[in-house]
């Protein structure tokens, strides 16, 4: 077994949810793959502010044991679907102040479209499915329990998600999908 | 049964608690608590069931030492 592949098989089995500070640059050293010439890695940070509310922090609550196993599940779904050669995906609990990183998903392909589409397949089924929640702590000292999964408003089921019953592709088309997290925030 | 909740379910309800009556299925379930507390009946509607950490369908049949997760809407990223 070559080292790259020792590497590939230690960032496989890593843990996907966390309660330290997430290490984007030592999982992207471990996401090389001598077969991969495009490797994306998504962030996704913590902003100080949401709808002209100025976010303190926020707060990240998870069912550790169903989380971990469906993120697996997803990253084990997209590397088959999309022949992907690492991915990668840690989640944050607990306290994540603002500008440290909540989520990384890291994919990497032969050839960038895969990566790119991989990544943004996994980071919306993440959102929309893995029982993790999060808390925004305000300046002012309120706080409110985030909502970005309101699908079953228009799905009706809480078990179907918007991408699952399109039919144009596994991903809500992007302006379809800020107007109705926008419309879900303002709800809440 | 044992019902855990999480997030925002735990302004509504306790973290953990126990039922003693017999309730057959998750509709039932449902009911019950949306009897227990009006205020999370919309909550509760969106929310998910899983027993034993697997998602299960309204009409589960629930038994006497099921383990209940109540999971409301993701929220994570």
């Amino acid at each position: 077994m070559t080292a790259s592949a020792l590497s590939l098989q230690a960032v496989e089995v890593s843990q996907c949810i966390s309660s330290e500070p997430l290490d984007l640059a030592g999982l992207l050293a471990k996401s090389h793959h001598p077969l991969a010439g495009a490797v994306v890695l998504f962030s996704g940070d913590v902003r100080d502010n949401n709808l002209g509310n100025h976010v303190d922090y926020l707060e990240y609550e998870a069912k550790e044991s169903m989380a971990a196993k469906m993120i697996q599940e997803i990253l084990l779904e997209a590397k088959e679907r999309w022949n992907l050669n690492i991915a990668v995906a840690q989640h944050r609990i607990g306290k994540v102040a603002v500008g440290e990183c909540a989520v990384v998903v890291i994919t990497a392909t032969p050839h960038r479209r895969e990566a790119y589409e991989a990544n943004r397949h996994i980071i919306d089924r993440i959102k929309h499915e893995v029982p993790i929640w999060k808390c925004e702590y305000f300046k002012d000292g309120s706080k409110k329990w985030g909502g970005n999964c309101n699908c079953h408003d228009i799905t009706g089921d809480p078990n179907k998600h918007l991408y699952e019953t399109s039919t144009s592709g596994s991903d809500l088309p992007a302006p379809m999908k800020e107007e109705f997290t926008g419309s879900i925030t303002r709800r809440v | 049964m044992t019902i855990e909740v999480y997030a925002i379910l735990k302004e509504y309800f306790e973290k953990q608690f126990i039922i003693s009556e017999q309730i057959s299925d998750i509709n039932a379930l449902k009911e019950h608590l949306s009897i227990q507390n009006p205020e999370a009946i919309d909550i509760l509607r969106s929310c998910r069931f899983a027993v034993d950490d697997e998602f299960v369908a309204d009409t589960y049949q629930l038994k006497e030492n099921d383990s209940i997760s109540i999971i409301p809407p993701s929220s994570g990223g």
